[in-house]
């Protein structure tokens, strides 16, 4: 008897696909044997158009705009042809490309005033004009070293954008041919922006790449905040958005050689980084520690016995509010990185936009969790350093994993900013006010490794990814390759971008120097440094130390 | 000390990316770049070390 049942349902399940195979079948056979039709230029003749009176009682329900009318004519004389569609459907295209691509940058540009916040926040009051215009003041510094050189070296070789009409006249990469490969190490075409790059998809590229820079170089204030003489910072923000991170961005976005690992060592599809847990954070990161080293703590950050002190931001509204700003500029960061929103699967920004949202929510829940646990209260500053922190980590593999990775990579992610903070503060003694180093060093390097552990094999832009075929597939999906791709870009993030970091800062510190004096920083910088208070109607006080400004006088 | 350590930092590199060309085997390649990388953070920490040995804090005292 139970045989029997077995034998019904097995037959059931059979009838079932059949019958939902059969409909699909004929339409691909139908499909199989219907001619193409060609669209002749005759064809569009027959088309009719809203009249002018018709358009001139208005068009409420919106039926009547955006018609053949509106396709423009290369000669209006002989009418519409077939060339004016197609080309019309190219432009938009591209047009939609620019625009997704141009808001998309927008949205990162005011993450700025996201970062502005929260360091200044996280920083006593008698350093918040000079945070703030520290964050103020990247941007400046950042674009001038950008434009004059660090486009061209990190976009300068960059051709085959198709997304955004080409890139054609990005076309000059500087290689040295070693061991039978080609090392891609930096363009060379872009300077100022000036001969044949002033086209308009190169202005489009400029102003997006432009602002993930950008970011980069903020993260190293809050490291350094509360002591970093103001001409020493722009100098070595100056040499960051220069030198430091246009060299590693070639090396993963510009054609350079961490990209082609795929092509020239078969490791997956080479080093893969979306949106830029490597090229954006760890190199801001990892700068943000070398500094942090050069410089030294804050005076009172630690006793003579080496245990740390905490000392409290001053306005943590102004921290999570930033926090807020920040999320919200993440989803110009991630589902912008496609740099177009039309063709080339680039459908797939909703799935990079809730693996956005999901792993920001993850990674707050996760610190918030820790911080429970351990210390008995849900800690506000450490929250908001979650939601960073799993931002962060799902930048790199935004565009390759799932909603459960996503929410994974943000929950570790979120756990991993509380040891990494404690680890830093308590073992190395480095001494970062808003835990930069970790939010984007640690967990940076974190979200380039998840590349190669969670890319689950399904995203498809236009078919390859750093000129191998197929998509990004991690370690848990087969492709242990990738991981090894994903690592050798962790080292010489590690390696190479914080050993030049640190060169170049060392330099700033010998001839600039790097600190202020101790007198400056117990007074607060303000003064100091900047000339004007932030808060000049307040009398600031620094408990523990008994040191206080009276101001307003 | 602090030469040292960054040193060791660049030399990680090396040893990560001497793996690539070294063989074409995948094992060896993973091995190669974790031995690298761990060897890159011990750069760093020595190089943190010799920092701390001028720290503020163990000058001045707070």
């Amino acid at each position: 008897m139970r045989n029997e049942r077995r034998s019904l349902a097995v037959a059931l399940a059979v009838l079932g696909l059949v019958t939902i195979a059969a409909p699909a079948r004929a339409a691909d056979e139908a499909a199989a044997e219907a001619p193409a039709v060609a669209l002749t230029t005759a064809d569009l003749k027959g088309i009719s158009t809203p009249s002018a009176d018709d358009l001139a009682k208005g068009d409420p329900g919106g039926t009547l705009t955006g018609t053949a009318g509106d396709i423009v004519m290369a000669d209006p004389k002989a009418g519409l042809t077939l060339a004016d569609v197609v080309n019309q459907v190219g432009q938009n295209r591209i047009a939609i490309n620019f625009v997704w691509t141009l808001v998309a940058g927008f949205l990162v540009m005011f993450m700025q005033a996201g970062f502005a916040l929260v360091e200044t926040g996280l920083c006593r009051a008698k350093n918040a004009n000079h945070t703030m215009m520290m964050n103020f003041m990247v941007y400046g510094f950042g674009l001038f070293a950008y434009w004059v050189m660090g486009f061209a070296i990190q976009q300068g070789g960059s051709a085959g954008i198709s997304n955004l009409g080409g890139m054609n006249p990005l076309n000059n990469e500087f290689k040295l041919s070693l061991f039978g490969k080609d090392w891609g190490l930096f363009g060379t075409k872009g300077f100022f922006l000036s001969g044949n790059t002033y086209d308009v998809g190169v202005m489009v590229l400029f102003l997006f790449q432009m602002v993930f820079m950008d970011t980069a170089t903020t993260i190293v204030t809050g490291a350094a905040a509360e002591r970093w003489k103001f001409a020493a910072f722009a100098i070595s923000t100056f040499c960051l958005g220069a030198i430091t991170y246009p060299l590693f961005g070639n090396w993963a976005w510009g054609g350079g050689w961490l990209s082609q690992l795929g092509v020239n060592f078969k490791l997956g599809h080479g080093y893969c980084d979306f949106a830029g847990s490597g090229v954006v954070h760890s190199v801001g990161g990892l700068t943000a520690l070398a500094v942090a080293m050069i410089i030294g703590p804050r005076i009172g950050k630690y006793n003579r016995d080496g245990s740390p002190n905490a000392i409290p931001g001053h306005d943590i509204t102004m921290v999570l509010l930033g926090c807020f700003i920040l999320a919200f500029g993440w989803f110009g960061f991630n589902p912008g990185s496609t740099l177009g929103a039309s063709g080339n699967g680039n459908l797939r920004i909703g799935s990079i936009a809730v693996n956005t949202m999901l792993a920001g929510c993850t990674g707050s829940f996760g610190a918030i969790l820790y911080m429970w646990i351990r210390f008995g209260k849900p800690d506000a500053s450490m929250s908001g350093n979650g939601l960073l922190a799993g931002l962060v980590a799902i930048t790199a593999p935004s565009g390759f994993v799932n909603t459960v990775g996503s929410a994974i990579i943000g929950l570790s992610a979120g756990v991993l900013v509380c040891l990494s903070v404690e680890f830093l503060e308590r073992v190395f003694k480095i001494d970062d006010p808003v835990g930069a180093t970790s939010v984007h060093g640690t967990c940076g390097l974190y979200g380039v490794l998840c590349v190669g552990l969670f890319a689950d094999g399904t995203s498809n832009y236009g078919g390859s990814w750093n000129g191998v075929d197929g998509s990004v597939r991690g370690l848990f999906y087969g492709d242990p390759g990738q991981f090894v791709a994903q690592l050798i870009g962790v080292c010489t993030l590690v390696g190479v971008i914080f050993t030049l970091s640190y060169v170049l800062n060392w330099f700033v510190d010998v001839f600039v120097g790097q600190r202020v004096s101790a007198d400056a920083e117990l007074e607060g910088l303000d003064l100091p440094e900047m000339g004007a208070l932030g808060y000049p109607e307040f009398q600031l006080v620094t408990p523990g130390t008994g040191h206080s400004v009276d101001v307003g006088r | 000390m602090k030469a040292l350590g960054l040193g060791l930092v660049v030399g990680g590199w090396m040893v990560a990316v001497g793996g690539l060309v070294a063989s074409d085997a995948m094992m060896v390649r993973l091995v190669a770049a974790l031995a690298g990388l761990a060897t890159s953070l011990a750069g760093i920490t020595a190089l943190n070390s010799a920092h701390i040995e001028t720290a503020v804090w163990k000058t001045r005292g707070h």
